[in-house]
């Protein structure tokens, strides 16, 4: 008897639970934002399921992007792949490539049959990266570019005018130069200038000289066979860098981010470059520290093209092998994270760039912008950027690996084992043979 | 009394292994044969296509002269790091077999870096080494009025990654050359005391041969240790630079497979390795144990 009641009980206990499963669909979302950003993308996250009583969103943190991008590689092969996964913009082409993903317009468009979307909404330097033969392929989420960093207060007690940054390389070395202090010793208290060796900031100098990192109209209109990385507009600012650097008025911190914002906050370096979504805690780190934090555009060589800036950051992609019911469920989420309310909460709260013209507006109108004009600097950088390819970014199959490259340029030059043009060189030697073994993979 | 019969129990020992050789076979054997396969042929990023090369990958290999210096830098890697490693080691475990007050606790001390994970041990190597708020440097200007630019200089940067590496492995042989320390009678040490036999005598003609067997064992997982286990030190502190100089073996192995995305040349990479160590430890056995004593 006994026995009965507790079959009963457990097979009832089984029914109870495949019926609430079947109430609600579950989607799996692996992200790469850590520490404080985690909170905020679990704050949105719980947020939408709140309010939203069909779809439970399970946001998952896989590591850096790199590491979520190798998971996502296994989880497709065991077939455990998420739904949604944020990816870092020089994955790309690689995952146009890969043969499973759905791009974002037609899962709104065709699964979702959703009309109503308004697919101009997002800003167009953005939608630009991601659009690509004519069709937005995945959701823009964190968006970030490059600005110029400096200490205000430095630039007065140098003699240099706080108001006006520099705007030439030629600027940037004499500006560095005014503002680094040397000790009796020779060793140096302050440097006027520090970056840290990370590729991005060479692709962005090479676009805000309205050059190309590759053939192909940066791999847009075909893929990309050949680097342009020995070309001018690479060698004259890994030039710059190295005699900067020689000279001893900007310091070398390694690869990587860290160490050149550590330099900095720390007043070790009076101006940096470094991304836009490092914003708010630059201000706060100034506020601590006691002085005034600036901002201004990237410098460029005087005599070069003006170009502009490239979108970095991450998109957000769908996997297509679900059931429909489950990537409509994927829609109505993605959607939703792309609304003005969510837009103006990512932005204030990260550092990142609303992608949406409306959130863009609305913090416009709240005067957002005008009490927090370091923020306004990098949008500004942004859409004065020139409309080419050239910003539009390259497309790159193998570009985590070019990126290696270029970093590992950078440092022969500094080591003085190479000149630039000769480091260059060898950069691009080695991006054309990448490049042409990924072509023949992705015929 | 039923008498056991040996022989309808044949199979029980068998039973008894198969937890080991299924874990084996699973983890070890099937991966590295996948790896041989793996390693002839040129795959895309999510499997998609693949294509069979043969033995191109390998030849492609030994044609790139970054991956000749990378294997280069890393016998350098892996005779001074053994090299300073034990005798640090055997130093320390000399002066920590003594009778002291508190031994026990200095003792855990020592063993402390063996424990923690190579992440840990390579951020703490990166906040000591830091140029600007580092200790090292903050000594080396107290006492010598130098800077070091440690991990952004090639030289040092693969100075650091070694010293990062001894320390980090120094618990382990410590431990195995003190229990070998105290696996020597001390009737040895009293007959060579009466003989006349100083402490550097003793210490040489002595402790040195009867340590051999622990030395022999140590010399092999210590290769093992530096050619599979460093990999975590270098990510967290250089990244195999600046300028490949820190780019050892098994970083450049990671940074195939899981940056580029190339598992045919990082499974043929794997292979070169795996048979190296086989080769080095075969030699090792061969002459290397002509010096050993036993007791």
């Amino acid at each position: 008897m006994k026995k009965t009641v507790l079959l009963v009980l457990v097979s009832l206990c089984f029914i109870v639970s495949f019926s609430a499963a079947a109430e609600e669909v579950t989607i799996d979302f692996w992200h790469a934002m850590g520490g404080h950003n985690l909170e905020v993308v679990n704050t949105l996250v719980e947020e939408f399921n709140s309010s939203h009583d069909q779809v439970e969103v399970k946001a998952q943190y896989t590591g850096s992007y790199n590491d979520t991008l190798t998971k996502t590689q296994s989880a497709v092969q065991t077939g455990t792949a998420p739904h949604i996964i944020q990816i870092y913009e020089i994955g790309t082409q690689m995952m146009l490539d890969s043969g499973i993903i759905m791009p974002i317009e037609d899962l709104g468009k065709e699964v979702a049959g959703d009309n109503s979307f308004d697919w101009d909404k997002f800003l167009v330097p953005v939608s630009n990266y991601y659009t690509i033969d004519g069709k937005l392929n995945s959701m823009p989420f964190n968006s970030s570019t490059p600005i110029l960093y400096y200490d205000r207060d430095a630039f007065e007690e140098a003699g240099l005018d706080p108001n006006r940054p520099p705007q030439t390389f030629a600027e940037l070395k004499e500006y560095a130069r005014k503002l680094t202090i040397k000790n009796d010793d020779g060793t140096v208290e302050r440097y006027g200038f520090t970056l840290g060796i990370v590729g991005w900031f060479v692709e962005q100098m090479v676009a805000n000289q309205d050059a190309t990192l590759v053939n192909n109209d940066n791999g847009r209109s075909a893929r990309a066979t050949a680097s342009n990385l020995n070309e001018e507009a690479a060698v004259r600012f890994v030039k710059l860098w190295k005699e900067m650097v020689d000279e001893g008025i900007m310091l070398n911190p390694g690869r990587g981010w860290d160490g050149a914002n550590q330099a900095f906050s720390s007043g070790r370096a009076a101006m940096l470059i470094e991304s836009t979504s490092s914003v708010a805690g630059f201000t706060e780190n100034a506020e601590a520290a006691g002085f005034e934090l600036g901002t201004g555009f990237l410098p460029r060589p005087a005599a070069a093209n003006r170009g502009g800036v490239i979108i970095g950051g991450a998109s957000l992609w769908t996997i297509a092998d679900h059931p429909e019911e489950e990537l409509k469920a994927t829609w109505e989420f993605l959607k939703w994270l792309s609304e003005e309310e969510q837009q103006v909460y990512w932005f204030e709260n990260t550092g990142y760039f609303p992608v949406t013209k409306a959130a863009v507006e609305r913090e416009m109108n709240n005067k957002f912008f005008a009490e927090n004009p370091n923020y306004l600097t990098a949008f500004l950088q942004l859409l004065l950027s020139k409309k080419a390819v050239s910003t539009q970014g390259a497309l790159i199959g193998t570009f985590p690996e070019v990126r290696q490259i270029v970093e590992e340029s950078v440092e022969k030059t500094l080591e003085g084992n190479m000149t630039p043009q000769a480091a260059m060189d060898e950069a691009a030697e080695r991006v054309n043979k990448s490049l042409k073994e990924y072509n023949q993979l992705n015929e | 009394m039923q008498k056991l019969n040996y022989r309808s129990h044949s199979l029980v020992p068998y039973l008894l292994l198969s937890p080991t050789f299924i874990v084996l076979l699973l983890f070890l054997y099937w991966p590295s044969i996948n790896s041989v396969f793996l390693s002839l042929f040129k795959q895309a990023p999510f499997g998609r296509k693949r294509i069979f090369v043969g033995i191109q990958n390998y030849i492609n290999l030994f044609q790139d002269p970054t991956y000749l210096n990378s294997l280069l830098r890393s016998t350098f890697f892996i005779i001074f790091t053994i090299t300073i490693g034990l005798i640090f080691s055997l130093l320390l475990a000399v002066i920590l077999n003594q009778n002291l007050k508190g031994i026990k606790f200095y003792r855990v001390i020592f063993f402390i870096p063996y424990a923690i994970s190579p992440t840990v041990a390579g951020s703490l190597w990166v906040f000591l080494l830091n140029p600007v708020a580092g200790q090292v440097n903050y000594l080396l200007d107290l006492a010598f009025n130098i800077q070091v630019n440690w991990l952004t200089n090639s030289f040092f940067a693969f100075l650091a990654i070694i010293i990062a590496t001894v320390w980090k492995n120094m618990g382990f042989n410590i431990i195995f050359f003190l229990a070998g320390l105290q696996a020597i009678p001390d009737s040895v040490y009293e007959s060579a005391e009466i003989d006349g036999a100083g402490a550097v005598t003793i210490f040489k003609d002595i402790t040195i041969p009867l340590l051999s067997p622990t030395t022999f064992y140590l010399i092999i997982m210590n290769i093992i240790f530096s050619v599979f286990e460093s990999f975590g030190i270098v990510d967290i502190m250089t990244q195999g630079g600046p300028a490949d100089s820190t780019n050892i073996v098994i970083y450049k192995l990671y940074r195939e497979m899981f940056i580029n995305f190339r598992p045919g040349i990082a499974a043929a990479q794997s292979v070169i390795l795996l048979a190296l160590v086989i080769i080095v430890t075969i030699f090792h056995f061969k002459y290397g144990a002509n010096n050993v004593h036993y007791q």
